[in-house]
């Protein structure tokens, strides 16, 4: 009887295990099926015509390269900044525990509403209309507590002994910081900032009302006024009009090419940022 | 030998175990006969408490490891195809150097295995708690509150419920991993008693660095020696061999 | 080595100079930015969406029926189409989450361990539009198929909606609780089998109990994501106001069409609105409702989640 629920028990923790693997297997297969025969060189390097009907995604790739370029300018030192408050300034775990609650916070603020913040602030106060860089700031932000927490945690598993022994020559918090902390845990600055890109770049609903727009835009040439077009609105508009055969082969391009940008900078990363967010955890 | 005492309870022959390639143990031969404390030597890092775990089949939860050679529980092998590591365990208990009970009740620590195996019907339980506590000389300090958080216990008195959880499954064979090195002297006392009284009752495999524990509580004693960076079997102290005379009066 | 012993004195005299610890100022005045940036975001909706509130008062919470010509502003309909959503998605991601951590926590060897995750965490990675994709040309026809008996309209039903968020936050279900359980110490597994105790046993018995607190977190985090899902919802839920339900807890409103809050957001209204104050601030409402709703459930994530560290 025990031996029969224990079996049971593994079975079935097993096949629940198995269906998630195998519901990504399933997506990925039907995207790649429908995809990759959009997929070619020309897809690439030539802009949207017949409105998304025929040509090419270059520009929106253009774009969705810039906004996670200023994301990533935007969130990297930010993310240094309270990395190192928590890790090394913050003495007290309550004042701590707080820090980490507002990255709490911020991760589980709805992106949709990284967007309305940007609309308001940027597009109608500031007056920017639709720009390129209020896209890559709330990106930037949306993806801080990601990166920002791969960095304490690269932080905090550093061995107490370095920052004693580089103390006990002499050298300063600052100097401690600059030449033996922040070097070490470069790895999960990284880490995190691929991982944060990687969901940057298939963001949708913060660049919706803020950054982007379907056609029309190339290169930005200054602030205002000066939208992108990307890979994920490409798709969300396209997706809502995907009845036409022709859309419906480059809507599954487009896919196939954001899931690629996506699961590549994943891909470098999760391996080691794995491994130091076990040994951050589990010791 | 075996033929020197009674039949052995466990026979350890040619064990080795690897983790990849590296070996951690190698070719151990070993005899525990029935009813004897049976002491387990040698410097930190020897692999004595990866022996130990051998012998009921822990060493299965650790991940990257490979036993070879084989290990016999009353002449069966342990680590054969249709063996059940389950039920081995439950005939052979564990204690570990740092007590790890439950986060429930001392009531419900005692019982821990007891419940899950479901040999023991439910009315004899309160008896079955006060034997278990009493050999594990607990009884008197715990008895008007069992029903007391365990982690609430000091680590001395901790352990000894650890002790009395693994009795209480009435196990024949008992393997200690340096059972007293993490308590304080009183609490390290009051286990080797409880040791003692089990002599000749159960048999016990003691893994220790205390060469004095060893001589007050061991009948016979092994010793593991490093060697080409693995662990092997040495020659004994010849000091130890000798029981010492409190051993003999009980 | 990891850092350079600076050979001479003076040059360590040198280097001490700055008075001013630029590093520390620095770090204290990113992490005020982001204490700004929060709050401010709160502040922005609050103050935005006054004039619904005074205008409009408790109705707007507890009306039914939105039809903003009228300025008629009641957003119960979508409180409900994003309750429903997420309770779907959890009741079909919380039991799968859950096994499938046990399996990746407690049975299978590293190798394969870290295989999953990796998969697992990819899961995580794929963006929500292409979710919306697939759930418009597969799930909701399958969805229509299966509710077929029961002649829906349209295959962009709440219950789609709810399937589509439940694989979503399958991973975040999964990752949370794996963490969960490995928090628990080895040791306490390993007095457990050595008593003789099954995988399952052992599980079910030590490791559930204690990794409770962290699984309660992992739900909770959950709930809220599927709470904020916007874009792949858009695209599968149908958009159609006020669908409030005869009967509240009746299975009916699963096969139709529903509105979150989270779409209504996205959608063109939001554009339209910023003409109209009251009509803004009805629909900036929407926003600090889910706001409140997301940040409540994401507050007393964090505080099972600590708990679980320090226990």
């Amino acid at each position: 009887m025990r031996k029969v629920f224990d079996l049971g028990f593994k079975w079935v923790t097993g096949l629940c295990a198995l269906l998630a693997c195998g519901v990504l297997a399933l997506m990925v297969g039907a995207i790649l099926f429908r995809g990759l025969p959009a997929v070619s060189w020309h897809f690439l390097t030539e802009q949207i015509r017949l409105v998304g009907a025929d040509g090419g995604i270059f520009y929106n790739l253009v774009g969705t390269l810039i906004l996670i370029t200023t994301a990533l300018i935007v969130s990297a030192p930010l993310a240094v900044g309270v990395a190192l408050l928590q890790g090394i300034y913050l003495r007290s775990a309550a004042g701590r525990r707080r820090l980490l609650l507002l990255l709490y916070l911020l991760n589980g603020v709805p992106s949709l509403l990284f967007g309305l913040f940007g609309f308001i602030v940027f597009v109608k106060f500031l007056g920017w209309g639709k720009s390129w860089l209020t896209g890559g700031i709330l990106l930037g932000l949306m993806i801080l507590p990601t990166v920002t927490v791969a960095l304490i945690e690269r932080i905090s598993s550093l061995p107490r002994r370095y920052l004693e022994a580089a103390a006990g020559l002499g050298l300063t918090t600052e100097q401690v910081i600059w030449s033996v902390i922040l070097p070490q845990s470069v790895g999960g600055l990284i880490t995190g900032a691929l991982l944060g890109l990687a969901r940057a770049a298939g963001e949708t609903a913060p660049i919706l009302f803020t950054a982007t727009i379907f056609a029309g835009a190339t290169v930005p040439a200054g602030i205002r006024e000066s939208p992108v077009l990307s890979l994920p609105y490409h798709i969300f508009v396209l997706a809502q009009d995907s009845f036409d055969p022709a859309v419906g082969t480059k809507v599954w391009g487009t896919a196939v090419v954001l899931l690629g940008l996506v699961g590549g900078l994943s891909l470098i990363a999760l391996p080691l940022r794995l491994r130091i967010h076990e040994e951050a955890n589990h010791g | 030998m075996a033929e020197s005492r009674s039949a052995p309870v466990l026979e350890v022959r040619d064990l080795s175990v690897l983790a990849a390639t590296q070996p951690i143990l190698r070719g151990i031969n070993l005899t525990v006969p029935a009813g004897v404390i049976l002491a387990l030597l040698g410097p930190s890092g020897a692999g004595k408490s990866t022996l130990l775990r051998c012998l009921n089949r822990l060493i299965d939860l650790t991940p990257g490891l490979r036993v070879q050679g084989e290990v016999r529980f009353h002449g069966q092998s342990i680590f054969a195809a249709g063996a059940d590591p389950d039920a081995l365990r439950a005939r052979i208990g564990i204690l570990f150097q740092q007590p790890a009970v439950f986060p429930a009740s001392i009531r419900q620590n005692v019982l821990f295995g007891v419940r899950h195996a479901g040999r023991v019907p439910r009315g004899d339980w309160p008896e079955l708690i006060e034997r278990a506590l009493g050999e594990a000389s607990l009884w008197e300090e715990v008895k008007d509150r069992l029903d007391a958080p365990a982690l609430r216990l000091s680590v001395g008195q901790q352990q000894r419920l650890c002790l009395a959880r693994t009795l209480a499954m009435n196990p024949e064979v008992l393997l200690l991993d340096e059972p007293t090195s993490a308590l304080d002297p009183r609490s390290a006392e009051a286990v080797e008693h409880s040791l003692l009284r089990l002599k000749g009752r159960r048999t016990l495999v003691l893994v220790t660095h205390n060469l004095a524990q060893a001589r007050r509580l061991a009948d016979q004693t092994a010793c593991l020696v490093v060697r080409e960076g693995a662990g092997e079997i040495g020659l004994p102290d010849p000091d130890l061999d000798r029981p010492a005379p409190t051993v003999g009066e009980i | 080595m990891f850092f350079k012993p600076t050979s001479q004195p003076p040059d360590v005299r040198r280097r001490r100079l700055p008075r001013v610890p630029h590093t520390r100022v620095f770090s204290w005045l990113c992490t005020f930015l982001v204490g700004l940036f929060l709050l401010s975001l709160v502040a922005l909706f609050g103050w935005q969406s006054l004039p619904v509130w005074r205008d409009v008062g408790p109705a707007y919470v507890t009306g039914t029926l939105w039809f903003y010509r009228q300025h008629t502003f009641g957003t119960l309909p979508m409180i409900y189409g994003s309750v429903v959503v997420s309770v779907v998605a959890l009741v079909l991601a919380v039991p799968v989450g859950v096994g499938a951590a046990i399996c990746t926590a407690e049975i299978l060897p590293p190798r394969l361990r870290l295989a999953v995750k990796i998969a697992v965490e990819l899961l995580a990675g794929i963006p929500s539009v292409v979710y919306g994709l697939l759930g418009i040309l597969f799930l909701r026809d399958w969805v229509y198929r299966l509710l077929s008996p029961w002649d829906p309209l349209s295959g962009d039903t709440l219950l789609t909606a709810g399937i589509l968020v439940g694989v979503m936050i399958l991973p975040t279900v999964l990752t949370l609780t794996d963490d969960a359980l490995r928090g628990v110490p080895a040791l306490q597994r390993q007095a457990a089998r050595g008593l003789g105790l099954t995988c399952s046993e052992t599980v079910c018995s030590v490791v559930l109990p204690q990794a409770w607190p962290g699984i309660v977190a992992a739900v909770l985090l959950a709930l809220g994501r599927s709470l904020g899902e916007m874009i792949a919802v858009f695209l599968v839920v149908g958009r159609q106001d006020n669908q409030w339900p005869a009967h509240l807890l009746s299975p009916q409103p699963l096969m139709q069409s529903g509105q979150t809050l989270a779409s209504k957001l996205g959608g063109s209204e939001t554009n339209i609105a910023y003409g109209d104050p009251l009509h803004w601030a009805a629909i900036l409402g929407l926003g600090l409702l889910l706001l409140f709703l997301v940040g409540t459930i994401t507050a007393m994530s964090f505080r099972f989640l600590r708990q679980d560290r320090h226990a």
